[in-house]
């Protein structure tokens, strides 16, 4: 490493070339970490929040479709159910005018904390959700992009259900990209009794928490075998499952950026090779020089690949960086869960996409210094020689 | 008192690969930007050609969507004479219909909501735009279902002659429609009352689609709807309706945009380090220039003109690219599926259309522009004595 | 023709002060071949770049074919030496991605001329320095001698009435550098053209009317050269 100097030096020589180099790359760099939070987002929710041990049992013909909420109980009563809780869609809106901004659910709330431990919820916060009836327990993403804070009062309007809620924030579910609003079903029963509708009868999907993983299967085909031949048969699956073929749709779009990404990607081989060939051609007479000084051809080619390397390699940190910052601003407002894009909108820069960028600077920058470097250290120094001077 | 073309344009042409390099980064930052806008016009386009601007819906007031909503029988029968509705052969073109989203399986074996609409006969004459290109309108109580060729191509069993299976049941396919690329070519029509049976709808219409008279005012019988006080309805025309779904895709707008300044600056950035390299490469060349007379616009433009020219060479390259490109991917994904705010999968072409290129050449322009600018501007400014200096 | 008096120029270079000319004051005759000779550093290209008007004077007046040069903007100097002044480089300083023709018409592109004229004209002015059939030959396959020659026809072509000319043979071997040095005299002896050369190249005094010595930024001699009138 005692050669970092005379690579440093020649990266500081030209300091406009050097620079906009390394602003090319990092622009292109933030742009493809940026491009990978969305499939990215997605990943995570399949990958890494999406549990095995938690199945969900919803109709066979389809999410709108609503079943029986005397099913919640049998479903509680089978082997291996450690808890059991219900999900039904209330559809609120908070401003009229843009619809349904993050969903939201009636649940009950004894079983939500066991059914989702790993979620984090804290116990008081949970304590409060079952003390008063017009709790709410908010996804951080959403409370983020709302403004929202714990102790806030807010109200939806209902599409579905023919009634207006009002509720107090108690609390949080602490994942960044978690958009769900939760309340006590109570609540929702007595406002549309209270509006003379009745009670609410249906519950849309039914969420059971398995620690065993050997009972997952027999108790999936026990749940859909108890139903069968019903007015409302049902379709039971791992939360995985029911996670991926949710987001089944969003498959296309993926498709789509990974291209792009990839296209952004080659942009960044394309800048770095130039300025590498640029560097390298201005500095012919040099490098005979050095090769007539006695450095080796493996030297003098190492050197001028450490310096392309090096470059990129500046570009993408810069870039990585640019991309939290940008990032760190969208989640202020724009970015989180949308009705568009589900998770693919909320724009969070992992670990993971931030050692792809680097890798992706790393990796071009070295295949962009061989070339030029290549040529230029086997070239016979008689000819460059006699070719600059 | 200017340069000749063929100055820049044959400098060009000597520095062949660092010239194609750049008309590359050019080329790509176009692809990408094409891509995306497209597949977010296509959406647009598919969201916002919906609906007739004489139609009317009338959904139950505060739902957003026909999904969400029921209409009493009652509201039906009297709307249906509501005066300011069409009439046709003595009949009133109202159609009463019933939006269920039962899960469908696609071919990739994945699972997707469709938005089955139950209608009667009249809707083929509210909705004028939907037209049978196969087969035949579904016979009433029979089990048989039409489905829009968007949905037609992406589920199992949705192809005329097949069997569908949603819901709690079994639908012949008997016809195919076209809607003029509007978002009712992702759905299948049924019967609306098989449809009720089937979900178990207590009531059988989720909503009404009414067409207003011609010489009727639209908005008056609309208002007139919303203030009926016997039931609480709300009437709004069927094309802001859709408009108004079109606007969930607005967030995608901002992520073209951000690409395209983004990938646009970077582009820019590696345009001008190859056009500083000429400049520099160039200096005798210019005191040269200089020295016989020619002005400093002279050779500030000639500069520009090299960074346009890649520009636009980059912007040629990528479009076709990018043409051939999204054509490929939309053929190879079956169309591409966007879930809106609805529970319900519109299906969308990709397609690069005229806009989409509008918007990329204007970003391969910018980044000449922009990119050459600097050094053109140095090459412009530098003085006869300096550039000509032997050292 | 051309009238230098009493001119200097100072440069900054860093924190230093370069006197480069200091109160040298010459004329030169129209029709006149001078050459200005001294040794590296003397100021003999500064004084040329001032009277080609590629440059200023710092102080004193530079008057070429009755015009003021210091009353002139840049783009003003720009015009005058499109119309009076033509130019040979010591490294011909052609445009290597124009053929020859097209390097010789430049100059024709600051004025009003059609393309039909502009093309006749070149042609003809590479006629005069014996190489029309090499027209649509690049500098790179022309020899060095063929260039300059190129790059002569370049400076003759808008007729201007004077021809500054830096190192002309500075990069010739010596058969081409004595008819580059003939050629320049030709064309003040038959053209009338006022040729002001910098050299270093003692051959060159054979071809001249004057010789002005520099040294150190100033004028030590003028003295007559060797060509016969």
């Amino acid at each position: 490493m005692k050669f970092l100097p005379l690579i440093w030096s020649n990266l500081v020589r030209n300091k406009l070339r050097t620079a906009l180099t390394s602003a090319a790359i990092a622009l292109a760099v933030a742009l493809v970490c940026l491009l990978l939070t969305m499939p990215g987002g997605l990943d995570r929710i399949l990958n890494e929040i999406a549990s095995n041990n938690r199945l969900v049992v919803l109709n066979k013909a389809g999410l709108v479709y609503p079943l029986p909420y005397s099913y919640l109980q049998k479903v509680r009563a089978m082997d291996g159910v450690v808890a059991a809780a219900s999900w039904t869609w209330f559809g609120g809106v908070f401003r009229e005018e843009k619809g349904v901004e993050f969903p939201n659910f009636a649940v009950e709330p004894d079983p939500i904390g066991v059914v989702w431990e790993d979620w984090g919820i804290a116990p008081e916060q949970l304590e409060a959700f079952r003390r008063y009836r017009d709790a709410a327990i908010v996804g951080r993403g959403t409370l983020d992009k709302q403004g929202w804070k714990i102790g806030d009062r807010i109200a939806l309007k209902g599409t579905v259900y023919p009634v207006d809620l009002e509720f107090q924030i108690v609390g949080e579910i602490p994942d960044a990209q978690a958009p769900h609003l939760w309340f006590q079903r109570e609540y929702l029963d007595q406002a549309l009794r209270a509006a003379g509708r009745g009670g609410l009868e249906t519950l849309g999907t039914i969420w059971v928490r398995v620690d065993d993983p050997d009972e997952v299967a027999p108790l999936l085909a026990r749940i859909d075998a108890a139903f069968r031949n019903s007015e409302a048969e049902t379709a039971s699956e791992t939360e995985k499952s029911y996670f991926a073929n949710f987001f089944g749709a969003l498959e296309g779009f993926v498709t789509v950026i990974l291209i792009v990404t990839g296209l952004v990607a080659l942009c960044i081989v394309f800048i770095a090779a130039n300025t590498a060939s640029m560097a390298v051609r201005e500095r012919m007479g040099e490098i005979a020089v050095l090769k007539a000084l006695g450095f080796s051809r493996r030297l003098v080619f190492a050197t001028l690949f450490a310096e392309a390397t090096l470059l990129s390699t500046l570009g993408g940190m810069l870039g990585a960086f640019a991309a939290l910052g940008i990032t760190a601003f969208l989640r202020q407002g724009v970015a989180g869960w949308s009705p568009a894009l589900g998770p693919l909108g909320s724009f969070v820069v992992t670990n993971t996409i931030l050692v792809q960028g680097l890798f992706l600077a790393f990796f071009v920058g070295m295949l962009s210094g061989v070339v030029p470097s290549f040529g230029a250290a086997r070239r016979p120094v008689a000819e460059t020689l006699r070719e600059v001077f | 008192m200017f340069l000749p073309l063929r100055y820049p344009l044959a400098n060009l042409a000597a520095r062949r690969t660092r010239t194609a390099l750049t008309v590359g980064v050019v080329a790509l930052v176009v692809v990408a930007t094409t891509l995306f806008s497209g597949l977010v016009s296509s959406l647009k386009e598919t969201l916002v050609s919906t609906g007739h601007p004489r139609n009317l819906i009338v959904l139950r007031k505060g739902s957003t969507n026909d999904g969400s909503s029921s209409l009493p029988l009652e509201a039906f029968q009297a709307l249906r004479y509501f005066e300011g509705v069409a009439r046709e052969g003595g009949e009133p073109l109202a159609s009463p219909e019933l939006v269920v989203q039962p899960f469908f399986r696609t071919a990739s074996g994945g699972r997707e909501n469709v938005l089955v609409r139950g209608v009667e006969p009249v809707a083929l004459r509210v909705h004028d735009e939907v037209e049978l290109v196969e087969g035949r309108m579904f016979a009433p109580s029979s089990g048989e279902a039409i489905v829009g060729s968007g949905a037609s191509g992406r589920y199992v069993g949705a192809q005329v002659g097949d069997v569908l299976e949603f819901g709690r049941g079994r639908w012949r396919v008997v016809g195919r429609f076209d809607a003029g690329g509007s978002s009712f070519e992702s759905e299948v029509w049924v019967d609306a009352r098989e449809l009720a049976n089937d979900a178990k709808r207590p009531v059988p219409y989720s909503g009404v689609r009414l067409r207003v008279a011609d010489g009727a005012d639209r908005d008056a019988l609309a208002r007139r709807i919303d203030a009926d006080s016997r039931w609480a309805l709300e009437a709004k025309p069927e094309t802001e309706y859709y408009a108004k779904q079109a606007e969930s895709a607005n967030v995608f707008y901002l992520i073209v945009i951000g690409l395209a300044v983004l990938a646009g600056v970077g582009a820019a950035f590696g345009a001008t380090n190859t056009l500083y390299a000429a400049v520099q490469a160039r200096r005798a060349e210019i005191g040269t220039l200089r020295a016989l007379g020619f002005p400093r616009i002279a050779i500030l433009t000639s500069f520009l003109v090299e960074a346009l020219a890649v520009a636009l060479l980059g912007f040629a390259l990528g479009a076709a690219i990018a043409a051939v490109l999204g054509r490929v991917v939309s053929q190879a994904l079956g169309g591409i599926g966007f879930g809106a705010a609805t529970f319900t999968t519109n299906v969308i072409q990709l397609r690069v259309g005229p806009s989409d290129l509008v918007l990329a050449l204007g970003l391969a322009l910018a980044i000449g522009l922009v990119g050459g600018f600097f050094p053109a501007s140095r090459a412009a400014r530098l003085r006869p004595v300096e550039a000509l200096r032997k050292a | 023709m051309i009238e230098i008096r009493d001119v200097s120029r100072v440069y900054r270079r860093g924190a230093d002060e370069v006197h480069a000319l200091e109160g040298v004051s010459l004329s030169i005759g129209a029709g006149r071949f001078v050459a200005l000779m001294g040794p590296s550093g003397s100021g003999k290209s500064t004084l040329l770049n001032l009277l080609a008007g590629l440059d200023r004077p710092s102080g004193g007046d530079v008057v070429v074919a009755g015009q003021r040069l210091n009353d002139l903007s840049e783009d003003e100097l720009a015009g005058f030496r499109a119309r009076h002044i033509g130019f040979v480089f010591q490294f011909f300083n052609l445009i290597p991605v124009l053929d020859a023709q097209r390097n010789v018409e430049l100059p024709l592109l600051l004025t009003h001329l059609g393309r039909d004229e502009r093309r006749a004209r070149a042609l003809t002015a590479l006629r005069v320095v014996g190489l029309a059939e090499r027209a649509s030959h690049k500098p790179g396959e022309l020899s060095g001698g063929e260039q300059q020659r190129v790059a002569i026809a370049r400076a003759i072509v808008s007729d201007p009435e004077i021809i500054v000319a830096d190192e002309p043979t500075g990069d010739l071997d010596a058969k081409n550098a004595v008819e580059i040095l003939g050629l320049l005299r030709d064309l003040a002896r038959e053209f009338g053209k006022t040729v002001v050369m910098v050299t270093h190249d003692p051959r060159g005094e054979a071809f001249v009317d004057e010789i002005h010595h520099l040294d150190k930024g100033v004028l030590r001699d003028s003295v007559p050269g060797g060509a016969r009138p």
